[in-house]
């Protein structure tokens, strides 16, 4: 997959106020090119997580067009998606979306089995460049949001992916913390020539962007 | 463990599995049961004689009180032989020719005294008999007369008498165990007999002898003395033409018909059997609802996880698969427990069915593991089914 296309989207939800939508993404016309990082600077309340869920396809609650490469999204069936959401597309939620019963390293394992991306060393030094290999095999839950965030990042990397969208990635973590985060991203990326979509309300990733976007 | 696995079965609750895996165990062995049994069963009401064709019509006249009196209504005499053997619908026809004399019987076996009794003998002609024409035939001056017994005399004897007396059962095969000794007097003769008995019939409720012996021996001890018969045997071309129970409605004959005892005992058979199986399928499908509602429950309860884990990548087929796989495992040992528990339960009243007919045919628990198995496919397919369906609602997050 090369390209992400948003053609005229608008969200229901902001259908009745479409002349006063002043974005990049809603109700214009945005091409995300594979390879090329992107930052979506947005206020809360101005459809960060809702552009997350329409690029991974579990809501489809808009007018308008989104095309992955030439292909509309209302085409695409459940074994299309899956096999995005496996091989093209990665997504670090907001909400990380952990399994709590899980311990740390399963939580990074369960995404892994399905796709047999990373070797466990691979994960295993992630977990120590992260500063949390004492946690491998404590229950998620019992862990900090900020350890958590790390664990979904390591979680999102352990496929392959032609984009990865990271939805808030560091809003938990302090800035060493957040650099080591962003560099274990960028050569994850580089290394399969992907682009990244990276959104902020505030404390921004601070990644060499291609372009910054208004939501 | 597979982690998806550890990740699914949280809230899978033992009670609510226990109680599907009982009810639906009783439902499936009260149906698997009452099939089996029935299939067990209806040979004994069905089995074929070996001596007699079925379709012959054994006749008598009916019983009333002015021919008690009279002591001669109950036979046929010849003007109303010769007009039944005349009728269309006769094919074949015989009379029953009974003993003049009297006769002792010693029935033992084993050298155990089982009976000594008088009793009497019937004959009818010996091509309404089916047996090896080499066993059933006497000479006049023969020790060994060939006899066939009612088989319900051997019922008796294994019921009543061999249990009591822990004297071996008799099946048909063993007749050869049966002593028997015959004591004939009349015409100022006296003789013995060694009687061997060739086999048992249903149909029949009186001892036969050949024809030949019956007709050596009435000529023999009560010389002069030919009665009348009593009973006429006789086939017809169509037994369920009209103009045959009309003729004998009209003469007042009446048929011994053992057929329709059986056709009833069969009915009421299925009546029951359909009866407990209906029950048996009402328990199993309450426990087919019981197992949907825990897995709806589950999926519920997990409905969190599910989303989370479509949403990292899984197909819904991936994730329904645990749900899919546990009904199957569950519906497996319930059909493999059931298919034990009627093996045992089947053991205990086969040997009851034997000793009432031991010429049945062991019927095989095939069929049985046959309906077992297409129950446990229908029931699996539509688990299956609808656990696919639940997790495609949560992947269009309906819930």
């Amino acid at each position: 997959m090369d390209q992400i296309t948003f053609s005229s989207v608008v969200p229901q939800v902001f259908s009745a106020q479409v002349a006063r939508l002043n974005t990049d993404i809603w109700n214009a016309e945005t091409v995300f090119q594979k390879g090329k990082l992107y930052l979506l600077e947005a206020d809360s309340g101005k459809g960060k997580s809702t552009f997350c869920s329409y690029v991974l396809g579990y809501r489809h609650d808009y007018s308008g067009q989104i095309l992955f490469d030439t292909r509309p999204a209302e085409e695409m069936k459940i074994r299309d998606w899956t096999d995005i959401r496996k091989r093209h597309i990665s997504l670090l939620f907001q909400e990380l979306r952990l399994f709590p019963e899980l311990t740390a390293l399963e939580n990074v394992q369960i995404k892994n089995r399905l796709t047999e991306f990373k070797s466990r060393q691979d994960i295993v030094r992630w977990f120590e460049q992260l500063g949390i290999a004492d946690k491998l095999d404590a229950p998620v839950r019992f862990m900090s949001f900020g350890q958590q965030q790390r664990v979904a990042m390591m979680r999102a990397l352990a496929q392959p992916f032609d984009f990865i969208v990271v939805d808030e990635p560091i809003s938990h973590l302090d800035d060493n913390n957040s650099r080591v985060m962003s560099d274990i991203l960028m050569s994850e990326a580089r290394a399969q020539g992907a682009g990244i979509i990276a959104t902020s309300i505030g404390k921004r990733m601070e990644l060499p962007y291609d372009k910054v976007l208004r939501l | 463990m597979n982690i998806v696995w550890k990740l699914l079965r949280q809230h899978i609750s033992m009670p609510q599995m226990f109680g599907f895996f009982f009810a639906n165990l009783f439902g499936m062995l009260i149906v698997l049961l009452g099939y089996q049994f029935f299939q067990d069963v209806v040979p004994v009401f069905t089995a074929e004689d070996s001596f007699m064709k079925q379709g012959y019509l054994i006749v008598s006249k009916k019983v009333g009180t002015a021919g008690t009196i009279s002591g001669r209504a109950s036979m046929f005499d010849n003007a109303e032989i010769d007009e039944l053997k005349d009728q269309k619908f006769v094919t074949k026809f015989g009379v029953f020719t009974s003993t003049d004399y009297k006769v002792l019987a010693n029935m033992s076996i084993n050298g155990v005294n089982i009976a000594n009794t008088e009793l009497f003998f019937e004959s009818i002609p010996d091509e309404f008999i089916e047996v090896d024409k080499s066993l059933w035939q006497y000479k006049p001056g023969d020790h060994v007369v060939p006899i066939i017994l009612p088989k319900t005399y051997l019922t008796i004897y294994n019921f009543g008498f061999a249990q009591s007396h822990s004297l071996p059962k008799l099946s048909e095969g063993l007749v050869g165990m049966i002593d028997f000794r015959l004591f004939i007097q009349g015409n100022h003769h006296e003789a013995s007999f060694q009687g061997k008995v060739i086999g048992f019939s249903g149909k029949l409720s009186s001892i036969l002898v050949p024809q030949s012996f019956m007709d050596w021996s009435n000529d023999y001890f009560s010389p002069g003395r030919n009665a009348e018969p009593t009973r006429l045997i006789l086939e017809v071309g169509n037994p369920s033409d009209m103009a045959v129970s009309k003729y004998f409605d009209k003469k007042g004959y009446e048929l011994e018909d053992d057929k329709l005892n059986s056709e009833k005992s069969i009915y009421f058979l299925k009546l029951v059997v359909m009866i407990v199986m209906t029950v048996g399928l009402v328990i199993s499908v309450l426990s087919f609802y019981i197992l949907m509602l825990s897995i709806y429950l589950l999926v519920q309860k997990n409905a969190d996880k599910l989303e989370n884990l479509l949403l990292i990548g899984y197909s819904p087929g991936a994730v329904a698969k645990p749900y899919q796989l546990l009904t199957l495992a569950l519906n497996a040992v319930v059909l493999v427990v059931a298919l034990s528990v009627l093996f045992f339960i089947r053991g205990y009243y086969m040997d009851i069915i034997q000793t009432l007919q031991p010429a049945v045919d062991d019927s095989s628990m095939i069929p049985s593991f046959i309906l077992g198995l297409i129950l446990l496919l229908l029931v699996t397919v539509l688990n299956v089914a609808v656990i696919r369906r639940k997790i495609l609602r949560i992947w269009f997050r309906k819930d």
